[in-house]
């Protein structure tokens, strides 16, 4: 009953396509990877997209449900990211249809209101397996930073948060779309914090501030949508992370200057509040009277401004400023600049 | 028989499984199953009896089942085995 996409004119198929996604009240984002479609005599009956490891635009049309087309369907979709590397897959999905899910193996990570946020593959207890030796008891807390770069503001939280409870974990989010690549932020964020005992660094991966599933945080957008996503993000901290790691408080720097990031953290001591772990702000520190911010940083070193620098990052950071190895980065950074 | 690369085999349908192979240095199976608390143990059992079969003795096996008979796990684990080792 199903046939690959090819056999068609492309053109109609993607239209038959978003008509299907469309009945079914989902919205059509022509951004996706692959597109999986199955047809009964002639017609699309089912189809879904994979954009990344994010699946998506799952429809099937009202004839053809409570059948197998979705286990069909996710044969596809599984196929195609293990073809590309993705062996866990995640999905967004209304509370109702989680069940549907869990049918096929898929784990409940998160929920609240309307959304569900499950995943298929290895994904959290393998991640889980692979930092266990790191995992003390007691009464842990969080820092979850993007570091790009990691600055005196960085180290100055970590400093504060690793005096307040038993074992910190500094979590380096994993999502490779910042100008410093991620094995740059986290070795320097390890090497800043290197003097702290109870500080270990772990990386993110995709279980805190995650393109899959925040992807408004990277483009700085403040509306309906990056509200429901950082709900998302901030319950996926309670319920996923939040328990194996014994996490009783979450730090995070006071957001002077951007909205977006001021935004997540007034709905990050709301969610985690609800959770019974403590959000706690810690005054951002400041240097030549302006709080010094990674934005701040990047703006100094794209100018070539080490003098600035040197007030506003620490000596393992502005040894890679200074190194051969950076000078991608303010390539990078002035192309930024200029577009 | 050795895993050499990454292989899969199987579907996402009712009764049948999706299995996935690939090289590691030790022998690891995980299994997601929506029959998991009732027959994790047979699954298990009839994956290792095909591994020794096949004489496998390294390599990382994820299956993901939805309630299928242990000769289709038998032959969907074979499959990809087969596919893995290049044959």
């Amino acid at each position: 009953m199903s046939n690959p996409e090819s056999d068609r004119p492309g053109g109609s198929a993607r239209l038959e396509a978003r008509r299907l996604i469309e009945s079914c009240g989902l919205r059509f984002e022509p951004d996706f990877d692959d597109l999986a479609e199955l047809y009964d005599q002639g017609h699309l009956v089912a189809c879904g997209a994979r954009a990344g490891y994010v699946l998506k635009m799952l429809a099937i049309a009202p004839s053809h449900q409570g059948g197998d087309l979705l286990g069909e369907l996710l044969t596809r979709l599984i196929q195609s990211g293990l073809g590309a590397g993705q062996d866990t897959l995640f999905v967004f999905t209304p509370p109702q249809n989680v069940p549907s899910f869990q049918a096929l193996n898929f784990r409940l990570l998160a929920a609240h209101g309307q959304a569900a946020l499950l995943e298929h593959g290895p994904g959290f207890p393998a991640y889980l397996a692979a930092q266990s030796a790191r995992i003390t008891p007691g009464r842990n807390g969080a820092v979850v930073i993007n570091g790009n770069p990691f600055t005196l503001g960085h180290r100055h939280l970590v400093e504060v948060a690793a005096r307040q409870v038993d074992r910190l974990y500094l979590f380096v989010v994993r999502e490779d779309r910042s100008v410093f690549p991620f094995e740059v932020r986290f070795r320097l964020a390890r090497e800043a914090t290197a003097h702290l005992a109870n500080v270990t660094v772990l990386d993110t991966s995709r279980y805190a501030v995650s393109a899959g599933t925040f992807p408004s945080y990277f483009m700085k957008r403040l509306d309906g949508l990056a509200e429901a996503q950082m709900r998302m993000d901030l319950h996926l901290f309670t319920q996923v992370l939040a328990p194996p790691f014994h996490l009783a408080a979450r730090f995070a720097g006071s957001e002077p200057l951007c909205p977006a990031t001021a935004a997540y953290n007034r709905v990050m001591a709301e969610v985690l509040g609800e959770a019974g772990i403590d959000m706690v702000e810690v005054p951002r520190c400041e240097a030549g009277g302006l709080p010094i911010s990674a934005t701040r940083v990047r703006a100094a070193f794209a100018a070539g401004d080490f003098q600035a620098l040197e007030a506003l990052v620490p000596p393992a950071t502005l040894d890679y400023l200074r190194s051969p190895a950076a000078r991608a980065v303010a390539e990078r950074l002035s192309q930024m600049e200029g577009t | 028989m050795q895993i050499r690369c990454k292989a899969s085999a199987g579907t996402m349908q009712s009764s049948d499984l999706m299995v996935v192979v690939e090289p590691a240095e030790t022998l690891r199976i995980d299994i997601d199953s929506t029959v998991k608390k009732q027959y994790e143990h047979l699954i298990r059992a009839r994956i290792s009896a095909t591994l020794e079969e096949l004489e496998v003795s390294a390599g990382h096996i994820q299956i993901s089942d939805r309630g299928a008979l242990d000769y289709a796990i038998a032959a969907r684990v074979e499959t990809a085995i087969r596919r893995a080792a290049k044959e």
